[in-house]
């Protein structure tokens, strides 16, 4: 493999990583042939790096449990919000009936609060966790993911 | 109608995948850096590891220390298996080696 190509291929890997292996690393790269079997090899394993660091590379970086992350107010506050959103649709449903409301009432403008108003907090979760836990990160935001869909679903398949 | 060929084993193609264990084996041999490694593990059992496979179980490998770095050669970085190495890799063989003459026992019954 040629040396740019080797360069960029490193970068995939996680600096702490790169700074322990990389050099014994790209001179294998480098009398490796291009092929696809071998990029893919290293593409994943350049993720897997990413996703669950190699304890030795990362002696100095804390780890999180889940459940650390999830207790910080970004994380459990966007699904708080969009659990209330749900019970909103489902408490106006009952009260009123599965009907389209004209005038656009209170709870659609509280429904419209909470789904818009949890965007920048994910945003802010995302700045603040990606990089210290990233796992934990996409395992939070599928549970938020799918905690707005649910509370958009009704809304949508029921035309309210 | 759906092809049954991918469900075909090809026996000449089966090849043992278990990059740690294969590594210890290797390095149970003498230090050997990525390359050598490579190499030694496909006459082993025909089994060619990609660098990033190799790396990524070197790394989990020294840091469990069953292995450790030698002085650098220029570029390469030459590994040797520890004495915790040896005693997981004897460890590991010996369940293989019960577990292959269990099945291949049952097998000579059939």
């Amino acid at each position: 493999m040629k040396l740019a190509f080797v360069r960029f291929l490193l970068r995939l890997y996680p600096a702490v990583w790169r700074e322990r292996y990389g050099s014994e690393f790209s001179e294998l790269l480098e009398s490796e042939e291009v092929r696809f079997s071998t990029l893919a090899d290293v593409i994943r394993s350049a993720i897997s790096e990413r996703i669950s660091p190699t304890v030795g590379a990362t002696m100095n970086q804390q780890t999180y449990p889940l459940r650390v992350v999830l207790k910080q107010p970004a994380a459990f506050l966007p699904l708080a919000m969009s659990l209330g959103a749900l019970t909103v649709v489902v408490a106006t449903a009952t009260i009123f009936g599965i009907r389209r409301q004209p005038d656009e009432g209170t709870p659609a403008h509280l429904w419209q609060l909470l789904m818009a108003g949890q965007l920048p907090l994910l945003l802010f979760f995302v700045i603040q966790w990606w990089v210290r836990a990233p796992r934990q990160t996409i395992y939070v935001l599928a549970l938020q993911a799918g905690a707005f869909v649910l509370a958009a679903a009704p809304v949508f398949f029921l035309h309210l | 109608m759906r092809s049954t060929t991918s469900n075909v084993v090809d026996v000449e193609k089966a090849q043992y995948s278990d990059p740690p264990l294969l590594i210890l084996a290797s390095l149970a041999s003498g230090p050997k850096h990525g390359h050598a490694m490579i190499e030694d593990v496909f006459f082993l059992c025909g089994t060619r590891l990609g660098p990033g496979t190799l790396y990524g179980a070197i790394a989990r490998l020294e840091q469990q220390q069953l292995i450790e770095p030698l002085a650098p050669e220029e570029r390469r970085q030459p590994y040797r298996i520890t004495a915790d190495g040896v005693r997981v890799l004897r460890a590991k063989l010996n369940t293989l080696y019960k577990f292959s003459k269990v099945g291949l026992e049952r097998l000579s019954t059939l």
